[in-house]
């Protein structure tokens, strides 16, 4: 008789045989990496795996660290599935757009008659992924064209407001059809066919997607006169699925919009009992603190010194890119994606550094280079520059969480669930970021990564029938905290700038 | 004197408490309160300007002197009160209507202080005939505007326009700055000087006071 377990794969629950790799359960896109045919030699295969699976081969233990082990770092072609378990495609370490992520357990109740389509609009990237009543069919992911407007969310209110408003809107629209169509055309169906549609997206986004007048975004008191969370038709937004019914997730603020509270959703975080704390690290860092039935979010620009941007030597996570580095024997070790010659550094990479340069006391408590500019390979380097950077950058998301703290009156030990959301999160270490001073000091068992939770937020409107009520009342119970002018905030912020770590 | 130099160095370093204990410890050695604030305090920040200038340390070592220096003055402040030491002159500042960040605010305030300025803080979120009031309540000579959007800069040249409109032009001299406020938008409001930095800022208001 044949034992089946189940499995989660990124947004998926499968049913597989017992003893099967985890190579063989992968989806095409993910296979990309299996150059040598499962031999287990070229390594490039690898995928994040946790729970019941089978004790790491002689070929793994010597291709990871015992902490990359440890982390959940697996080659999909060693690593054979053996009980219930949750895997994580990792194409070779970092995705470049995040269009992955972890769904909580829910009852599969599809809202759609035919295909329902998620849609994540980013600051910087926009993500669609496309389900029927079964599965995830396609995804596909594009930048946000409004960048043109500027990378941050204000430059593109000042465009509204200076009679850009309808550009913004045809930019956006044009952008979302073509990705619609892409995934319609991969899965091999109708784009017309898609009768639902969640969008996730800040709360500027949604103004700028349904052309809004954003005067209401652009100054103090930042009051948004429009919170979403309603039902429209795709015609209304010039969709290719002009007849679908298209859901625009509820904001709770003008800063704290519809991508927090399907991330809070797609966390389960106010379902649970306990303390949690959810972190979304971007351009902008979202923070959401749950305690005892309140919900507390706040936002902070952090810039983009973690999406690697920002830095002298700083790129996206693709290849080239220093994404560990770690001390070794007294010697510095660094990783780069694809085993290529390095040609920059990205955000995970850039939070290893720092952490490294501290450890080998090369960088002291205030942020002081002692080799300036400071190599970590022929061409790749960080400055004094950088270091300020992402001292600025680090302080934001961490006085951003302690304001959370203390309008709760918890500390760190209180907190039971720390979720992190963002792509940047999913491979980013635990410990350096806690080194450098970015995460409080939570144990790594009580950390959860969600990816990128407002997509798969998104995707849990379209798939679970009872998601839409859930997701409007966390947005009736959050309240924002405005971190600008707060002394709490402020206090905070010079306290977190060095590297003294957690305080 | 040995206590005042350490007070200076321990503002560099950003140690509030440690410098609010010293300048305790000073005035009960009978030091001087001005001596204090003039050898110890002020010639901390001082060297903290200058380095920030020439980039040697950047926002956050500023941030932490700044507070430094806030915790000891305020154990100051009874005793500069009551010896009535005159200012270099009477600066209003505040972050317009609409702003909420004061960041940035707080250390030009604390430059300016530290050059021997008087400093009237509106805090944020400012209206542009407050600014006004202000200037004409205390008799500034310099009206000081922060603005970190894109989207709130524009209302400088209101304040520049309310301050027109009240006849004081050519009394009030107006400074601006922030992250996104360049030369050129200093020109077309029709302000009086745009600094890249809190440091830049007290020293060009000096020269202004100056000349």
């Amino acid at each position: 008789m044949t034992d089946f377990v189940t499995c989660t794969y990124g947004s998926r629950v499968l049913t597989i045989e017992k003893g099967t790799h985890i190579s063989e359960i992968l989806s095409p896109e993910h296979k990309t990496g299996h150059i040598c045919g499962g031999k287990g030699t070229c390594k490039k295969c690898r995928v994040l795996a946790f729970g019941e699976i089978s004790a790491p081969t002689e070929t793994e233990t010597s291709c990871f660290s015992a902490e990359e082990l440890a982390d959940g770092l697996r080659l999909a072609c060693q690593t054979k599935v053996m009980g219930d378990c949750r895997i994580e495609a990792s194409e070779n370490g970092v995705a470049q757009i995040c269009t992955e992520g972890t769904l909580p357990d829910f009852l599969w109740t599809p809202v759609f008659e035919q295909f329902g389509a998620a849609v994540d609009i980013g600051t910087t990237t926009l993500v669609v992924s496309l389900y029927d009543k079964t599965r995830l069919l396609a995804t596909a992911s594009a930048s946000n064209p409004q960048s043109i407007f500027g990378a941050d969310v204000m430059s593109r209110v000042q465009a509204s407001l200076e009679g850009k408003k309808a550009e913004l809107a045809v930019l956006l629209r044009k952008a979302v059809s073509t990705l619609l169509t892409e995934c319609a055309a991969t899965a091999g169906v109708l784009v017309t066919d898609i009768d639902r549609v969640a969008i996730a997206g800040n709360t500027a986004m949604l103004y700028f997607l349904t052309e809004r007048d954003a005067s209401c975004l652009s100054r103090a008191p930042f009051v948004a006169d429009h919170l979403f969370g309603e039902w429209v038709s795709g015609a209304s937004l010039s969709l290719p699925c002009a007849a679908a019914n298209v859901y625009l997730a509820p904001c709770v603020s003008a800063f704290v919009g519809a991508d927090a509270t399907l991330a809070l959703l797609s966390s389960g975080l106010c379902e649970k009992e306990e303390t949690a704390l959810l972190c979304d690290i971007g351009t902008n860092g979202e923070m959401a603190l749950w305690h005892k039935g309140d919900l507390f979010c706040c936002s902070t620009a952090a810039g983009p010194a973690f999406e690697g941007a920002g830095l002298s030597c700083g790129m996206r996570g693709e290849m080239g890119a220093i994404d560990k580095v770690w001390a070794e024997n007294g010697r510095m070790g660094i990783h780069v994606i694809g085993e290529t010659a390095p040609r920059g550094i990205c955000g995970g990479g850039a939070v290893d550094a720092i952490a490294y340069l501290l450890q080998t006391e090369k960088l002291d408590e205030t942020g002081c280079l002692e080799d300036d500019p400071y190599f970590f390979a022929k061409d790749v380097f960080l400055t004094g520059e950088d270091v300020r950077n992402i001292q600025l950058a680090k302080g934001a998301i961490f006085a951003g969480i302690k304001t959370l703290m203390r309008a709760t009156d918890i500390c760190t030990d209180e907190l039971a669930h720390l979720y992190i959301a963002g792509g940047f999160g999913l491979y980013l270490s635990l410990k350096n970021a806690q080194t450098i001073g970015l995460l409080p000091k939570i144990e790594k068992e009580k950390v959860c990564l969600l990816g990128n939770g407002a997509l798969m937020g998104a995707a849990l409107i379209l798939l679970d029938s009872s998601a839409e009520k859930r997701v409007k009342a966390i947005s009736q119970t959050a309240k924002t905290i405005e971190l600008a002018g707060s002394p709490i905030f402020r206090e905070a912020y010079i306290d977190a700038m060095f590297f003294t770590g957690e305080t | 004197m040995r206590v005042l130099t350490e007070i200076s160095e321990l503002l560099q370093k950003g140690k509030a408490k440690d410098v609010k204990a010293l300048v305790q410890q000073a005035l009960d050695e009978g030091i001087p309160a001005q001596d204090i604030l003039e050898q110890g305090l002020l010639a901390g920040m001082s060297v903290i300007g200058k380095k920030f200038k020439n980039n040697e340390i950047y926002v956050p070592e500023v941030l932490v002197a700044a507070r430094a220096m806030k915790m000891g003055s305020q154990v100051l402040a009874p005793m500069i009160a009551e010896a009535g030491v005159e200012p270099l002159g009477c600066v209003i500042i505040g972050t317009v209507q609409g702003d909420l960040h004061d960041i940035g605010k707080n250390l030009v305030k604390m430059m300016f202080e530290g050059k021997g300025f008087s400093v009237v803080d509106l805090g944020v979120d400012v209206a542009p005939e407050t600014f006004v009031e202000a200037a004409i309540e205390h008799d500034a000579q310099i009206i000081c505007l922060s603005a970190l959007l894109t989207t709130t800069m524009g209302v400088m040249g209101d304040v520049v326009k309310a301050v027109e409109a009240a006849g004081l032009r050519d009394k009030v001299k107006i400074m601006i700055g922030g992250a996104p406020v360049t030369e050129a938008f200093c020109a077309q409001i029709g302000a009086d000087k745009y600094t890249v930095d809190a440091a830049s800022a007290a020293d060009a208001a000096k020269d202004m006071m100056m000349n």
